[in-house]
């Protein structure tokens, strides 16, 4: 192949072009270490290239060569440092797993392992996917390949850098208040936050795991499609994994429900102008917009920074350097806690597990938690009876485009960029962000998203409003 | 609303050792983020209210297993995660201590 950039192709392209003979798992996966060796350095996407990348390739072409064909054979990936590749280190980002090698595949990996993935790398991300810009990680922030001065968003900031920048053809990341979604948005990829329980999260070190889940970046909707499909499905590893026939099948109503009391204020003007221009779309195809109404949905992020610290709080309490990770030496047994932690965790985590701590102590447990489980059922009550009648929800996937480096260094402030997004996390509904359009900064267009969320195991609805959109 | 020994409970209580003039930052950032989220207690129900998940009561089939059919080939690389070895035991330090 000469004369064509096949990091620029998307899954379903290069897979075509692997069956046709015109290229080789070995030439894509040369391609995209070209592109890392040139700007990782700079970019700091990748926090390891694994050595054998080169021999992975070469096994996918070998196994092409006698005949097999599976879903994505020889299609190079990009990781998320939070999923376990068994023998590979894995970190979350945290200096408190430097040096960690996982001892299992997490379950995405064994079903992208027997689809004929190739793996690059694993990418950065907030540490322990606190936070929404990267800029948290324990090894240094990402930089947004479309504009070296922004942040790629985050918690999987480094799975968006990595496809946005052609350093992988596609990329998993995790999702736990929009950590998939808001990179995507930010990066101009689609990313989708399946509904909860579809994927399983046995080998996804958990944040809060009644809202985390693995999903895929992409530079179409039917890449997206295609890796959920791969990867989805029941896990005797996670006891929250859903059937196929968990939820109802729904008939499309061909409508779109808009939520425009909570347009009002917050979102940028050009950023609504770009969700308005993206909604006329969906009419142009036949799509009827409904002015809709969710009296808790503002709650959603005041209820979602209560139950996530709460459960991060709990599930960090592992790291306490007893069996892996860092393990530092005190005065006494509690000591060794205190100063493993204390060293190895880094502020916005010590920062989430006091505040979790605080809603889950016994004078304010009713008043916090208790009152934030109430208004979650609440919320997710309003969601499923709205969309019983509808499609899908339309909001901008975030009320502003990539911030700069360094420009949201209060942690409440950075929380607020979340508004849009922590709602299908706490609802458990599935939630796509697709690129609608750029805007404006400093003589750079830059990309936004527009967030459509769907009923419980609709996922495919996702797909078809995408597709319409693209 | 919390105060600095607040902060210092809460992180005797999460084992945390705190950075240096930590507790002011960590203070102030907290109380923000409590003054925002307080908007919960706006909300009127109880949490009996809280919702069922999709599935529950899941248990698997019990299924006999070989050994060898489980952990039994990543004993090594587990064993190699402990911070302190010695033979084949992980070394981890002693519960029970005197109070002084």
């Amino acid at each position: 192949m000469n004369n064509m950039d096949v990091t620029t192709l998307s899954i379903t392209e290069a897979l075509a072009k692997l069956k046709a003979g015109e290229i080789t798992s070995v030439e894509l996966v040369r391609a995209f270490k070209k592109n890392i060796d040139e700007r990782n350095e700079n970019l700091n996407v990748y926090l390891e290239v694994f050595t054998d990348i080169e021999e992975q390739a070469t096994l996918a072409d070998k196994r092409r060569a006698a005949g097999e064909d599976l879903p994505l054979l020889g299609i190079p990936l990009a990781i998320k440092d939070n999923i376990l590749i068994e023998g590979k280190h894995t970190s979350a980002a945290s200096k408190i797993l430097e040096n960690y090698t996982a001892t299992y595949d997490a379950t995405v990996i064994k079903k992208l392992k027997d689809a004929g993935a190739v793996f690059l790398g694993r990418v950065n991300m907030d540490e322990f996917a606190m936070g929404g810009s990267t800029e948290n990680s324990g090894f240094g922030p990402t930089k947004n390949p479309l504009d070296e001065t922004r942040v790629p968003g985050g918690s999987s900031g480094g799975s968006a850098a990595a496809v946005a920048g052609y350093m992988a053809q596609a990329a998993l990341g995790s999702d736990t208040g929009g950590s998939i979604r808001e990179p995507a948005s930010f990066c101009g990829l689609v990313g989708l936050k399946p509904t909860y329980g579809a994927v399983s999260r046995s080998g996804l070190m958990a944040l809060g795991s009644s809202l985390d889940q693995i999903g895929p970046l992409t530079h179409t909707v039917e890449d997206a499609e295609l890796l959920f499909n791969i990867i989805r499905g029941k896990d005797p590893l996670d006891s929250t994994t859903i059937a196929s026939d968990t939820y109802p099948k729904k008939n499309p109503t061909k409508k779109i429900g808009v939520p425009k009391h909570l347009l009002v204020e917050g979102v940028e003007p050009d950023v609504l102008a770009a969700f308005n221009d993206s909604l006329k779309k969906f009419e142009a195809v036949g799509y009827e917009l409904v002015d809709i109404t969710l009296p808790s949905a503002s709650l959603a992020l005041a209820i979602y920074y209560i139950i996530m610290p709460a459960e991060a709080s709990s599930n960090l309490s592992r790291f306490d350097g007893v069996r892996y990770g860092l393990s530092k030496k005190g005065e006494s047994l509690f000591e060794d806690y205190a100063a493993t932690k204390g060293d190895g965790f880094g502020e916005e985590v010590r920062r989430r597990v006091l505040l979790g701590t605080y809603v889950l102590s016994a004078g304010y447990y009713d008043a916090y938690y208790g009152k934030a489980l109430a208004a979650r059922a609440q919320l997710t009550a309003e969601f499923s009876e709205a969309l019983k009648n509808l499609d899908a929800i339309a909001v901008p996937t975030a009320p502003v485009p990539a911030t700069k480096l360094g420009e949201k260094s209060d942690p409440l402030s950075m929380y607020l960029m979340d508004v849009f997004t922590v709602t299908a996390n706490l609802t458990g509904h599935p939630a796509i962000s697709i690129p609608m359009g750029t805007v404006e900064r400093e003589g750079k267009n830059l990309p936004v998203g527009l967030q459509l969320t769907a009923a419980h195991g609709d996922e495919a609805t996702l797909f078809t409003l995408g597709k319409a959109l693209q | 609303m919390i105060s600095k020994d607040d902060i210092k409970g809460l992180a005797e209580l999460a084992r945390l050792k705190l950075k240096d003039g930590e507790d002011e930052s960590l203070l102030k950032d907290i109380s923000n983020i409590l003054g925002y989220v307080g908007q919960v207690q706006s909300f009127s129900a109880d949490a009996a209210m809280a919702g069922v998940p999709a599935v529950h009561n899941v248990l698997r089939e019990d299924v006999p297993r070989a050994s060898e059919d489980t952990m039994a080939h990543k004993e090594e690389l587990i064993k190699q995660q402990f911070p302190k070895r010695e033979g084949e035991y992980n070394v981890v330090r002693k519960i029970i201590q005197k109070d002084e």
